[in-house]
């Protein structure tokens, strides 16, 4: 499903990503774990499409088509999903609003009529349960004056919504406690399916207890420098990261 | 038809860039123009392309102007009791409404308003008279190198209420200057509501003041929108003069091309126990150019006064600019007075976070634009008015 080959990319003069390589087939959970700095938001970030970090080389293909070459907005379209590590307050312009926006931006590209509104609702009803998001709050403004549990739980209402092909949640876990992580877990193990693929940034193997990965990839430097099961972040936890390096430079 | 060669010859001297408040206006090739007033009769009817009630579904009561001329067979003045609606013109001589605020006397413009002031509006509402429908000033500028001096005067009596509408626009291919004057009292107890919409086509050097004054406990709301226009400046001027008034003044202007919108507001608390809220949103397109100045006096008699100002404006693209200028004056010692004013640009976070859920750049914007004149355009009392302004907006930026 998504194909990475040696990824370069930077931000201003910085060089974050030095030849990164991977590769995701649907129904698949990658984590990717790593020291701080290692590029693992940047590798998020280059996925959806911000402009503010550049590729230099390399390539990105999700299902056959070169996402490098497609805005966020197209990409998004595409069936990418990007849940935010810090979700952006958008006062003034409602939730309910914006994801209907969002479906018939996609819907439109997949060139279907816009969604009736009843069946919206009927599907708003549906995702905001799946996280337990208050109905009050999908009515109001973007992420505005919501806590840090709520806006997480908005982004896998959001993901929900618009049934991604990759689903990338990047450090999702942050800043949540033990009952959001549960119920923000449970939304995304209630969209695994055959098709669908994730990949799972972390710097906690404590969210791998509940979104129990296929891979554990560590991402070191700028490059995915091991892989393996799940039990890899098992040993990640209980030992750091200072071994792989130490066994990088053996 | 006055042809105003005089024009420039006036007592008090046009305004130049040395004066603070016309620094960033400059007038100078409106004063290389040669201008005429236009007295002749409406028989061609009004205009091709804009109709007489502009806003579409408006239920008002309606006055049309062309070119300054009152054109009855296209009005629908309110006949109800207790409600004096006419055009000045035809008041009479002892209920002619005697015009108290200086700006004649000391602006360039206001003197030149005095000089060739044609007619206006002329309403008066009862004590504890309630208007069912807004009154809808229509003013048309119709041809080239045409001015026009509308004045118009309002009084609400104790516990009235009327919401009056001003809008102004012009068909293309005009050119010359709306020089208009609104001045309006309000008793005790009483409420004006009162939105004025600029949408003129061609050249138009537009000038609009408005003179409030506010006794005790009166309320005053009112909305400013630049939809469209050359050249536009709004001057708005409250005082109030009795304790415990409540203003609220808010506008919103998005020019773009080379178009200029310059708002001047000064809130003058002189009496104790008064609000006021002012808030003016902008987005500055291609190479417009923009000037907010919003003055708030507390005078030292004005105590428990509660102020508040906010200005905020998008740069939307790299060749558009604009001053803003917030100034506040405070003489008493016990008042709140907060102000805020901000220039910045689209928030590229929030756009980026709405083009990651597959929504368009201009989408996008449109949604960002939509939310950032929420709070100025929620508040005006017609639903009609708020669809149509913003069907406008949406037209004119093809969101």
């Amino acid at each position: 499903m998504l194909k990475i080959k040696n990824l370069h990319a930077k931000v201003g003069d910085n060089e974050i990503l030095k030849g990164l390589n991977l590769d995701v087939k649907p129904g698949e959970i990658h984590a990717i774990m790593g020291p701080n700095g290692s590029g693992k938001s940047t590798l998020a970030a280059v996925l959806a499409g911000r402009e503010a970090y550049e590729v230099t080389d390399g390539m990105v293909e999700l299902d056959g088509t070169d996402l490098l070459d497609l805005e966020a907005s197209d990409r998004a379209r595409e069936g990418v999903f990007l849940a935010f590590q810090y979700p952006i307050e958008i006062p003034g312009v409602s939730n309910l609003n914006f994801m209907k926006a969002a479906v018939n931006a996609k819907r439109a590209h997949q060139g279907q009529p816009p969604i009736k509104a009843k069946d919206f609702l009927a599907k708003v009803k549906e995702c905001s349960s799946l996280v337990e998001l208050d109905g009050r709050l999908s009515e109001r403004s973007v992420n505005e004056g919501f806590s840090g549990g709520e806006k997480k739980r908005n982004e896998i209402f959001q993901m929900a919504i618009l049934e991604p092909k990759l689903c990338i949640l990047d450090e999702t876990d942050s800043g949540l406690d033990i009952d959001a992580l549960r119920v923000v877990s449970k939304g995304v193990n209630a969209m695994r399916s055959p098709d669908r693929a994730f990949i799972v940034i972390t710097h906690y193997q404590r969210l791998l207890d509940h979104i129990i990965p296929d891979f554990v990839h560590v991402l070191s430097n700028g490059i995915i420098v091991k892989s393996g099961g799940k039990e890899l972040a098992l040993e990640l936890e209980a030992k750091g990261y200072d071994w792989i390096k130490e066994e990088q430079n053996a | 038809m006055t042809v105003l060669t005089e024009i420039f010859k006036s007592t008090l001297p046009p305004p130049t860039r040395k004066s603070e408040r016309w620094k960033y206006s400059p007038i100078a090739k409106l004063l290389n123009s040669t201008l005429s007033t236009d007295s002749s009769e409406i028989d061609s009817g009004f205009s091709n392309d804009i109709p007489p009630n502009p806003v579409a579904g408006l239920e008002a009561y309606r006055l049309v102007f062309r070119n300054g001329t009152f054109d009855s067979s296209l009005s629908d003045l309110p006949v109800a009791k207790g409600v004096i609606c006419m055009p000045l013109s035809e008041v009479s001589a002892e209920d002619a409404p005697e015009f108290k605020n200086t700006y004649s006397k000391t602006e360039w413009v206001g003197e030149l308003n005095e000089s060739y002031q044609q007619d206006g509006m002329f309403l008066k509402i009862a004590r504890n008279i309630k208007l069912d429908r807004p009154v809808l000033i229509h003013h048309l500028t119709d041809g080239k190198d045409v001015a026009s001096f509308p004045r118009h005067f309002v009084r609400v009596e104790e516990g009235g209420e009327v919401d009056v509408v001003v809008w102004s626009s012009a068909s293309k291919n005009s050119s010359g200057m709306y020089n208009g004057i609104l001045e309006a009292s309000i008793a005790p107890n009483s409420t004006l509501m009162l939105e004025k919409i600029c949408n003129e086509d061609g050249e138009i050097y537009h000038f609009s003041h408005e003179n409030i004054i506010q006794e005790r406990d009166s309320k005053f709301k009112m909305h400013t929108f630049t939809v469209k226009g050359h050249w536009v400046r709004n001057e708005l001027e409250i005082i109030s003069r009795g304790k415990g008034t409540d203003s609220i003044f808010n506008g919103a202007f998005l020019p773009t091309g080379n178009e200029h919108v310059d708002n001047h507001t000064t809130m003058d608390h002189t009496s104790t126990d008064g609000t006021s809220s002012e808030l003016y949103r902008g987005i500055m397109y291609g190479t417009s150019t923009g000037v907010f100045n919003g003055k708030v006096f507390v005078r030292p008699d004005a105590q428990r006064t509660n102020a508040f100002q906010q200005n905020t404006n998008i740069v939307a693209d790299r060749g558009a600019s604009i001053n803003a200028k917030p100034e506040l004056e405070i003489y008493a010692d016990d008042v709140k007075c907060a102000h805020g004013c901000t220039v910045g640009q689209f928030d590229l976070d929030a756009l980026f976070y709405l083009k990651s859920r597959g929504i368009d750049e201009k989408a996008a914007k449109a949604l960002l634009v939509e939310a950032f004149l929420a709070d100025v355009i929620s508040n005006v009392p017609s639903t009609e008015l708020r669809e149509e302004i913003m069907k406008i907006y949406t037209e004119r930026h093809g969101w």
